[in-house]
């Protein structure tokens, strides 16, 4: 019988709330929030109150997927990174770099946002780069 | 307090002790184990509050035959006899310690987050209701004063559910806030505040007034008192003071044995 | 059991702002006159209470409350 309360920090926007993780055995099964932590001091908002859901939730996706058909079939890494990658270049050619729009998000960090956006810049071609929090 | 709780698992009066302990300039609640007993050193009531009481049903749901020491504040021992009474849990099994430390005759204030209440700031006497007001004062407003406060005061909630969530007696798996005829998702600055009045309706014979709710609201909504007054009703009309009474709560109709009678025309 | 809920849950409205708009009664199906006089008290004393906040005028009058409030919160600083 093992139990584990872990601090952490809430995973979904910039803000990074002060979180504690309930650990059972080894499985996550509820969220709280850590009253000392200076940014939200014991207050959390609905996302954060239901971290634990998504970490064990069954959608996840666990491996590349591409869709054949109509249905999601498994593929390696370098398989569905070519894919997608003929996919953009088929589309740039079609309709002009313009058409692309990258949006990132706060749940990702910050380097993979900044990569993102020079993907879409400079790999890509396209100025149309926006934020999540901007909707 | 330390040495106490090194005693009790070292000779075996409990299996597991929950408190809290220190780690890294926090105070995080800890379940102590006979197998770590140096981490007794770190244990440290703090003034932080969590709701223990959940961990320790979440331990005798997966071992009933655990014997578990608890850390108990007074708050923790209404909720814990509250528990018992609704038969979510069998005192038997737990084993409390007792720290005092709501406010007495010693002391002023409680030792606890409650040490000395935060005082509302300008908006809120304006437009809102003062949360360490008791009932009276806010009885004897006029009506339509009160409902344009309340209404401030519900306007402001986000729909978190961080109240419903900490709530160490908050304990039904179909929680009847989430079910979406009643109250409607997606939306902000609802109708009727039914999602209050129906946590209102159900804190009665539970709410043991320990405060972590309105500790958890970011909005800073006056909880307590609302639920001070729904218990204050229970108190006038059924007789029942929640937490201290050990009798079965007087809105609760679960095991309650109706008698049928056939009344022929 | 539904008395007691009830009169809690009036003393709960009365305590929010909403007093006496509440009401119960048992009446049978053949109690007409009964079910007449009810009726017709109640909506004599509802019609001098004046229309219920919670009509479909709520979130006029919610929105009024809440921008002020916004508006007095941004020139002072202060949080409510």
């Amino acid at each position: 019988m093992d139990y584990k309360l872990v601090p952490s920090v809430c995973s979904y926007c910039g803000t990074g709330c002060g979180l504690l993780y309930r650990v059972v055995n080894g499985k996550i099964t509820g969220t709280w929030p850590m009253k000392s932590h200076p940014v939200n001091q014991g207050k959390l908002c609905i996302k954060g109150w239901n971290m634990h859901q998504f970490i064990n939730s069954d959608i996840r996706l666990k491996f590349p997927l591409i869709k054949l058909n109509g249905h999601f079939k498994r593929a390696t890494w370098d398989k569905a990174i070519g894919y997608a990658a003929k996919k953009f270049q088929e589309v740039v050619q079609r309709y002009g770099p313009e058409s692309i729009g990258v949006l990132v998000s706060a749940k990702v960090s910050n380097e993979e946002n900044y990569l993102a956006q020079k993907l879409a810049r400079a790999a890509l071609g396209t100025n149309n780069v926006d934020h999540c929090a901007r909707l | 307090m330390q040495k106490r709780v090194r005693k009790w698992l070292e000779e075996e009066v409990v299996d597991v002790f929950v408190a809290y302990i220190e780690q890294k300039g926090h105070i995080l609640p800890h379940v102590f184990s006979p197998d770590s007993l140096e981490e007794c050193a770190l244990l440290h009531p703090g003034l932080q509050r969590y709701p223990l009481e959940e961990i320790a049903l979440e331990l005798a749901e997966e071992d009933p035959e655990l014997r578990i020491g608890i850390l108990a504040r007074e708050c923790t021992k209404r909720s814990l006899n509250v528990l018992s009474t609704w038969n979510q849990l069998d005192q038997g099994q737990l084993i409390p310690m007792e720290v005092s430390c709501c406010p007495s005759l010693l002391q002023e204030h409680a030792r606890c987050s409650y040490l000395n209440p935060d005082q509302p700031g300008e908006l809120k006497t304006l437009y809102g209701l003062d949360p360490n007001a008791c009932t009276q004062e806010v009885e004897a407003l006029e009506q339509e004063e009160l409902y344009s406060h309340w209404t401030y005061e519900f306007s402001k909630c986000i729909k978190c559910y961080g109240c419903r969530d900490i709530c160490p007696l908050c304990f039904c798996r179909e929680c009847s806030l989430e079910h979406t005829d009643l109250v409607h998702t997606g939306e902000m600055l609802t109708e009727v505040p039914i999602f209050h009045l129906v946590r209102a309706v159900h804190m009665a014979g539970r709410c043991i007034d320990c405060g972590l709710c309105e500790e958890a609201c970011p909005v800073n909504i006056p909880l307590r008192l609302l639920y001070r007054k729904v218990n204050e009703i229970i108190v006038k009309t059924f007789d029942y003071y929640t937490g201290t009474d050990m009798e079965t709560a007087p809105l609760n109709i679960l095991g309650q044995e109706i008698a049928c009678q056939a009344n022929p025309l | 059991m539904t008395a007691k809920r009830i009169a809690f849950l009036q003393e709960l409205l009365a305590f929010i702002g909403l007093k006496d708009r509440l009401h119960l009664e048992w009446i049978s199906s053949a109690e007409a006159q009964k079910f007449v006089q009810v009726m017709s008290d109640f909506t004599e004393k509802i019609r001098n209470l004046g229309p219920s906040p919670l009509g479909p005028s709520y979130k006029d009058q919610m929105i009024p409350i809440h921008k002020t409030g916004v508006e007095n919160a941004k020139k002072s600083q202060k949080v409510a």
